[in-house]
């Protein structure tokens, strides 16, 4: 540990990790029914403990004064930041769709019926949730997630100082970061079949195989967009960024519209 | 709470705001050949509006529309505007006023506008989902932010063909209870409309040897 | 009887058109002046059928009544004009009698006025739409058709904005049948009959709805700010008959576009909300012009905002609760027609024997032009309600119906801001035809430069006003080889060395052309007439559509087009 360093150093790697520990107890994961500590967070909750990891990691990477560090910690905040409205406005549809903000009942509401799949809203908000997690998850467009040069990290650029068991621990953690996402974004959006209705031992663990199928084509599909697409230039991120919110009001809005009449 | 609807028609919701994104996607297209690919997306979204507003209401008639709009929307006004690209050196779409974020919140606030003036008026459709009505004047309206922010005469004429498929969506409305006699008028139009808008542009082109409406700037007050 | 005329109407201008296609040259002029006529005779021969309230018909897409006749007047009245006109235009330049221009030429003047003079005639808001589009693109390749950059520039302008007005007057359209359809819970037919036949059940509000967009798109066209950006810059760039009519003709219909939307509106909302929204397009229009006619530079610019503050006028006349506004501005337009007309032609004519249009530039047109000059000079004096003549007529009638529906504000307001735009317009004009012939001053003498250099050539650096005196000379550059552009014309910029430089103030004292005058004189009778003593027949057509505006027609709410009480 450096000398000009405060414990937190050690400590966020740490902190972090438990929050990305804590995540999937809210979510639909295995199971269609909420577990037992399921009710004590909804998907906003989940966003809290989400966004205190990422922050704890940011301020990490600012403790040794390292430039590069720095840099990737104040990006990550700015683009995190911007990125809100997005995710904010991703709930609402949910919530509007189910009247609650509960991830369990959006993922009962689409299982039920497939002609709610192709709702325009349900659609858009899928899109524009996936455009966040290419964003939060700092693949292309938005970095290159396995590339070396400082100058165009983002997220990566805040882990730089660290190193041994601290480091590991922030590897995980970004690794079961990106799994959460994905997990949200398959069993809340997009395909939530095979998950468990009762709570025998034999359904939950039949439930396992189901997600890490559906997860790996979902990876199929980011490795797909790695290699097609290049890095956007970092003036031009926010241009992403602002579609992504441009799908997410249009959701809300004709969500609104429709579900009015 | 929710109901979900019937297959069919989150079908038509879909393409009807596939309408609306692709002019979102023109107000952003650096490039305008990339444009005229949204437009070509566009024309195809609002035939295949009209081709299903045909088989809902099982109106024959309106499948000759849905081929004379294909034919030329998709087909004949990206060839004419094409073919003046090729006369013309560059591809890059100019905007002075704004740049690409800005002007999409621009657009969005617009769009916002036009759907709470449609959801405050009822106004309900027998042939289109309920949210097409207001999707077809949100289309409208960033059709206008198009052609008020960007600066060279490609942008403003897709701009202005965007408008007006908006319009015809707004139109299948009516398309049930009005002879087809108006569409296909309102085509003859459009095609029309090209024909004068091609001229004016390379007029333009040939006058002031740019396609950017930056040198247009001499008559005032 | 009536069945031939409107078939000459509908088929003179067409065949006209063929023929300057087909021809071009001397035949052309004679088809389009030959057109022009007939049309003309032809609308006045619908006078006394429009009066009697007849509805004239002819199949599912032609419809008409007293209303229509009066706004096809307006515009055979000026197709004629502007086609006699044309003739000693074209002659002016050898450009323009190139066989390739007035083959263009008259092409597209036959095609704008063939669908100017059927807007008031055909059947249902959607085809008005429709005939209105097609006006506009033709104009807007006739507003190009002098090549400079300038005219370049204010064709893409105006086609750009149009089509955007005509858009929102489209979804206007669309709304109003949408509430027809809902209303009448089946098929329902394009013309007037059947929408209005259901009047009586449609939504309050989307009638609203597709009233406020009718005006805002089809005021776009008719010159209402604040969407008239486009007609300052059309109307003074394009060639001189065009722009009349564009301000006569043109605006007029776009107008009658509107008074459609007025009365199916009246019927559904009342006629409260509808007055109020042309009131405040009209005292906005009115204001802006007025302003802005202070401090002009280009004579045809000027005569262009004061286009669109008579429009203003016409609007405000509209909002009045008396009749007798109504028939005002009714007779408000025809006069403002030909007034405008023989205002621009009078402007058209000192521009081509100065070659200028800068008004510093110009003087001494009434030395140098015997009819002409007092003609252009009685023009401007008839635009600014000059008694006897009809637009004073028209505007008293305005002012009238203002006070007898007690709104003595605006009516106060009116005349101030009329008399503004009198005091801008008449200072300019009597500047320049009155003020005496002068030396051409040392400006112009450095512009012409005496080695004999291509003059326009050696000075396009100069941004500024000598530039536009050097485009007025020049017509346009060879487009080589193009067969798809709108002018092919020799370089001129040759023939402007050959011009001793002292010309320009040492015009010689003469009419360049009587075919350039003739219509200034029928107009400015036509002015005189309708002033002095309206004919009978024509003051029973005006009556008669000021009714059908009005809605009250014997006591009985009356469904325009469909006879029906």
């Amino acid at each position: 540990m450096p000398d000009e360093a405060s414990p937190l150093f050690i400590l966020a790697p740490l902190l972090a990790f438990a929050c990305y520990l804590v995540v999937p107890l809210l979510i639909p994961v295995l199971t269609s029914f909420p577990l037992p500590l399921g009710y004590m967070g909804d998907i906003l909750g989940g966003g809290i403990i989400l966004s205190t990891a990422g922050f704890l990691v940011a301020l990490a990477g600012t403790e040794t004064g390292s430039p590069y560090a720095q840099l990737g910690s104040s990006r990550a905040m700015t683009f995190g930041a911007l990125i809100e409205p997005t995710v904010l406005f991703v709930v609402f549809v949910v919530g509007l769709i189910t009247s609650t903000d509960l991830p369990y009942a959006m993922s009962q509401a689409v299982h039920s019926s497939l002609g709610e799949v192709l709702a325009p809203a349900h659609v858009l908000a899928a899109i524009a949730f996936f455009m966040v997690v290419l964003a939060d998850t700092g693949r292309i467009p938005i970095e290159t997630h396995s590339g070396t040069l400082e100058f165009g990290m983002i997220d990566e650029a805040r882990v730089l100082e660290h190193s041994g068991p601290a480091y590991a621990f922030l590897t995980w953690g970004s690794s079961i970061k990106q799994f959460i996402l994905y997990t949200i974004l398959i069993d809340v959006f997009v395909a939530p079949w095979g998950l468990s209705s009762s709570r025998e031992l034999g359904s939950v663990l039949s439930a396992i195989p189901a997600l890490l199928a559906k997860a790996m084509g979902l990876g199929v599909i980011f490795a797909l967009i790695d290699n097609s697409f290049s890095k956007l230039r970092l003036f031009k991120i926010p241009e992403f960024i602002v579609a992504a919110f441009v799908l997410a009001v249009l959701a809300v809005v004709i969500f609104y519209l429709g579900g009015a009449s | 709470m929710f109901v979900p609807p019937p297959i069919l028609t989150s079908t038509a919701e879909v393409v009807a705001v596939v309408v609306l994104l692709a002019t979102f996607g023109m107000l952003r297209a650096p490039l305008m050949t990339s444009q005229i690919n949204l437009y070509r997306l566009q024309s195809l979204a609002v035939t295949a509006l009209v081709v299903v507003v045909g088989a809902t209401h099982g109106l024959v008639g309106i499948y000759i529309l849905a081929v004379a709009s294909f034919v030329l929307k998709v087909i004949v006004v990206p060839a004419v505007i094409l073919s003046l690209l090729g006369e013309a050196d560059s591809n890059i779409a100019h905007s002075n006023v704004l740049k690409v974020p800005s002007m999409v919140l621009v657009a969005l606030v617009v769009s916002l506008f036009g759907f709470i003036t449609i959801d405050a008026l009822h106004l309900r459709s027998a042939t289109l989902p309920a949210p097409a009505l207001g999707i077809a004047v949100a289309a409208t309206l960033v059709a206008f932010v198009i052609i008020v922010f960007r600066s060279d005469v490609i942008s403003q004429a897709m701009g202005f063909f965007s408008l007006e498929n908006a319009v015809s969506m707004a139109s299948l409305t009516v398309a049930t209870a009005v002879p087809l006699v108006m569409e296909l008028a309102f085509l003859f139009d459009l095609l029309v409309a090209v024909v004068a808008f091609g001229m004016l542009m390379r007029v333009h082109h040939r006058r002031s040897g740019t396609l950017s409406t930056d040198p247009l700037d001499r008559l005032r007050g | 009887m009536q069945l031939v005329l409107i078939l000459l109407i509908f088929g003179i201008p067409i065949l006209a058109a063929i023929a300057s296609l087909a021809f071009g040259g001397r035949i052309a002029a004679v088809a389009t002046v030959v057109g022009g006529v007939v049309t003309f005779a032809a609308c006045l021969g619908l006078i006394g059928d429009g009066g009697r309230g007849e509805h004239l018909s002819l199949g599912p897409w032609i419809s008409g009544d007293a209303l229509s006749v009066v706004f096809s007047l307006v515009v055979g009245g000026l197709y004629a004009g502007s086609a006699v006109y044309s003739v000693g235009y074209l002659a002016q330049h050898s450009g323009r009698s190139s066989k390739r221009f007035t083959r263009r030429y008259y092409l597209g003047l036959n095609i704008f006025c063939w669908a100017m003079v059927i807007v008031p005639l055909v059947n249902g808001l959607a085809l008005i739409w429709v005939t209105i589009e097609i006006t506009t693109v033709v104009s807007a390749l006739l507003v190009a058709a002098d090549g400079t950059e300038s005219s370049a520039e204010a064709a893409w302008k105006y086609i750009l904005i149009a089509s955007m007005g005509l858009g929102i007057a489209l979804l206007g359209t669309v709304i109003a049948y949408a509430a027809g359809v809902l209303a009448s819970g089946h098929s329902l037919g394009i013309g007037f009959a059947p929408l209005f036949g259901v009047s009586q059940k449609l939504s309050p509000s989307m009638i609203r709805l597709a009233f406020v967009l009718a005006v805002l798109g089809y005021g776009t066209k008719m010159g209402l700010a604040p969407v008239h950006t486009w007609l300052p810059d059309a109307h003074s760039e394009a060639p001189t008959p065009i722009s009349a009519l564009l301000s006569g003709a043109l605006l007029a219909v776009s107008f009658y576009a509107i008074l459609r939307f007025w009365q199916l509106s009246r019927i559904v909302i009342g006629a409260t909300f509808c007055r109020d929204v042309l009131l405040g397009f009209g005292i906005l229009s009115l204001l802006l012009a007025s302003l802005y006619l202070l401090s002009q530079k280009d004579v045809k610019r000027m005569f262009a905002y004061s286009s669109i503050e008579h429009m203003g006028i016409v609007a405000i006349g509209m909002s009045f609760a008396a009749p007798i506004a109504i028939t005002g501005v009714l007779l408000q337009v025809i006069s403002h027609a030909a007034a405008k007309g023989t205002a621009f032609f009078g402007a058209g004519v000192i521009k081509e024997k100065m070659h200028t249009k800068e008004m510093s530039k110009l003087s001494g047109g009434m030395r140098l032009l015997p009819w002409s000059g007092p003609l252009l000079m009685l023009a401007v004096l008839v635009l600014s309600a000059l008694p006897p003549f009809g637009i004073f007529r028209s505007e008293f009638m305005i002012v009238a119906g203002g006070l007898q529906s007690s709104k003595d504000g605006l009516a106060a307001v009116l005349i101030v801001l009329v008399t503004l735009a009198f005091l801008g317009i008449s200072w300019s004009t009597t500047r320049m035809l009155l003020l005496p012939p002068e030396e051409a001053d040392e400006s112009a003498h450095d512009f012409f430069d005496l080695q004999g250099l291509p003059a326009p050539m050696a000075h396009t650096d100069r941004e500024d006003e000598h530039d536009r005196l050097a485009r007025d000379w020049e017509i346009a550059e060879v487009l080589e080889g193009e067969s798809s552009g709108m002018v092919g014309v020799a370089k001129l910029s040759m023939s402007a060395a050959k011009v001793p430089a002292g010309e320009i103030g040492k015009a010689r004292r003469g009419e360049i052309s009587t075919l350039m005058v003739v219509p200034m004189i029928v107009f400015i009778f036509i002015l005189l007439l309708l002033g002095v003593h309206v004919p009978g027949s024509f003051a029973h057509l005006l009556s008669r559509a000021t009714s059908e505006l009005d809605g009250r027609l014997g006591g009985s709410v009356y469904h325009p087009m469909t006879g029906a009480r």
